[in-house]
């Protein structure tokens, strides 16, 4: 037997796996929702959104590393800035290549990807890297809960919440949704798509620097960090349905839960093994996501 | 006289020229240093790699980033068979044969959805094979690796390689040339216009797919055995699918030449160039990733086909 595996479960532990997989959960959601964003606007899968996450927590490691800044304030730091390099690379870069085949636009964010790897690399090396600064746990009757993943869990719901209520109340919000419905239409009614193809993608890319600056506070920060966020982001997308925003929630909570519920019966280290089994069930056995999405 | 009259004339030379060719390469280990051994042995790797990447990604369109989960798992087949007392030769087959599977298992759910699918499930792929070799530590060694019992066979290695170099080559050949490969590019154009006309698309993805796991897992078998030791870290990297990728999009996707071509190039200038450079070498290649998809999608031997007439077939 290995060490770390758990023959009894008790309602105490699992009640607290199902909490820490909902904490977990609301972040990938929060990071998520970006991918999916760009997925449905424009129809281009953006291998590049978890090394833009990995530049959202170098930031902030930056910033408390030289100046001390609290890591969530750099939030107002990171998201800002990570949505203009967003801005940028869809303006030079992906615009070129919304409509080419999928082939195109996969290699190209591809290699964005790793071109950003490496300058992260190139910048910072690859040692491994840590903010310290919340440490220790919130203890509720039986229960702990690391200090810093509750914030980021408050923290990624609260930006869920405003990302919602814009795609859902403002003009640039509806204009956004519009276009994933239907770019023809959208175009005939007069909206700007270019311009909505680039802010699309600044606040997708927003949306997974708000996920690197908030990780950065609980994990190890190493230029390849980014690439089990592309993954992830996918799965959660997968598991909603894809161009279903909404569902990009309930995917995330549920990948949260699943990985937390793996981790108590196995080893933390398969958690991207359980992660993979799960995308390959879904896409087996529906494809179309648990709320039913845009067919593939 | 133009340049297009010219390509042609060199054309009745490509045969004998490659024949010529290929002898030099089968008599080459005679007198050429252990050194030099390694290193051709390395380029028909490589040209290996490129080729089956070539097959499922350039062909049909479905873009694999994961394509070294194959190699590796060929080099973890032949590792343990070899640690286990069977001959490498068989072993490396029997990885190849292990690599197929593979691919059924992941190309089944994932081949019958579009791109998109597809190919995040391949990146997911590597990593989970990677956290496998490290987590069933009574067969694969776990994070120590294992030791394959030493043995001195890079000539052997060396033709093995080649063979299976050739061997890739002479199918993309074939395909291309037949109805099967007609199938796959009208897919890679157009997939509903395929399936329209009686394609069976997901059938025809799924060979495909399995073709072009083969190659890859006998040469990763192969160089499993000419390492002599293997880890996770070393034969599921990603930078070797990154590197098949360039090699293929370079040269030329969907051609019989082009990754070979692409090889070649990339790999001289990777030994000359680029090893001098070994922090900046993602960088360099992301940025001809970009290039290439921008503004020479076709790679070199695509315009070359465009702009001279060339045939298909090149």
């Amino acid at each position: 037997m290995r060490p770390g595996v758990i023959t009894h479960v008790t309602p105490i532990m699992l009640g607290q796996v199902i909490v820490s997989g909902l904490l977990a959960g609301a972040l990938y959601a929060m990071v998520a929702l970006g991918l999916g964003l760009i997925f449905g606007v424009m129809r281009v899968l953006n291998v590049a959104h978890g090394p833009l996450l990995m530049l959202g927590a170098y930031i902030t490691y930056w910033l408390f590393s030289t100046v001390g800044l609290n890591p969530y304030l750099s939030l107002l730091v990171s998201m800002p800035l990570v949505f203009l390099i967003g801005v940028a690379l869809q303006h030079v870069l992906v615009r070129r290549v919304v409509d080419a085949p999928e082939l195109s636009s996969l290699l190209l964010t591809f290699g964005i990807s790793i071109a950003l790897v490496n300058l992260a690399q190139l910048a910072f090396t690859s040692d491994l890297r840590s903010v310290e600064f919340l440490t220790g746990s919130f203890l509720v009757g039986p229960f702990a809960f690391s200090k810093s993943r509750v914030i980021a869990c408050l923290f990624a719901a609260g930006i869920t919440t405003l990302a919602f209520l814009f795609l859902q109340k403002t003009r640039m919000g509806k204009a956004i949704r519009a276009v994933s419905q239907s770019r023809e239409v959208a175009q005939v009614c007069g909206i700007n798509v270019q311009r909505i193809h680039l802010f699309a993608f600044g606040l997708a890319s927003a949306l997974a620097a708000a996920g690197g600056t908030l990780v950065a506070v609980m994990v190890a920060i190493q230029p390849e960090m980014g690439a089990v966020y592309t993954f992830k982001s996918f799965l959660v997308i997968v598991l909603g349905g894809a161009g279903n925003y909404p569902g990009a929630l309930l995917g995330g909570l549920l990948l949260g839960l699943v990985e937390q519920l793996a981790s108590l019966f196995l080893t933390t280290q398969v958690n991207e093994a359980v992660a993979y089994v799960l995308l390959v069930l879904v896409l087996l056995l529906r494809p179309t996501g648990l709320l039913g999405g845009r067919s593939t | 006289m133009t340049l297009a009259t010219e390509l042609q004339r060199w054309g009745r030379w490509f045969l004998p020229g490659l024949a010529v060719l290929l002898v030099i390469l089968a008599l080459f280990p005679i007198w050429a240093t252990g050194y030099g051994v390694r290193v051709m042995l390395q380029l028909f790797m490589w040209i290996a790699l490129a080729q089956s990447w070539n097959l499922i990604s350039g062909l049909t369109g479905y873009v694999s980033f994961g394509h070294v989960a194959f190699f590796g798992m060929g080099a973890y087949t032949t590792g343990i068979l070899v640690t286990r007392g069977m001959p490498w030769p068989l072993a490396a087959l029997a990885g190849g044969a292990m690599a197929v599977v593979l691919a059924f298992v992941i190309g089944w759910p994932c081949l019958r959805l579009k791109g998109p699918y597809f190919a995040i499930a391949m990146l997911g792929l590597n990593e989970v094979l990677r956290v496998a070799a490290s987590y069933f530590e009574g067969l694969t060694g776990g994070g120590l690796g294992l030791s394959l019992p030493t043995l001195d066979a890079s000539v052997r290695i060396y033709y093995a390689m080649g063979l299976v170099a050739l061997a890739v080559t002479g199918l993309t050949h074939a395909i291309v040339t037949s109805r099967f490969g007609l199938r796959l590019m009208t897919i890679r154009e157009d997939e509903v216009a395929a399936e329209a006309m009686g394609i069976d698309t997901f059938r025809y993805k799924i060979y495909a797919f399995l073709l072009s796991a083969v190659a890859p897992g006998i040469v990763g078998g192969l160089a499993a055995r000419d390492m002599g030791y293997i880890e996770p870290i070393s034969v599921f990297p990603l930078l070797t699918t990154i590197t098949m990728i360039v090699m293929v999009l370079f040269g030329g996707k969907g051609t019989i030449w082009g990754p070979v071509l692409g090889a070649v190039i990339l790999f001289t200038f990777q030994e000359l160039v680029w090893a001098h450079f070994p922090h900046a070498h993602q960088v360099l290649l992301g940025a001809i990733i970009i290039t290439v998809v921008l503004a020479m999608p076709r790679g070199i031997l695509g315009v070359l086909q465009q702009k001279y007439n060339l045939p298909r077939t090149v």
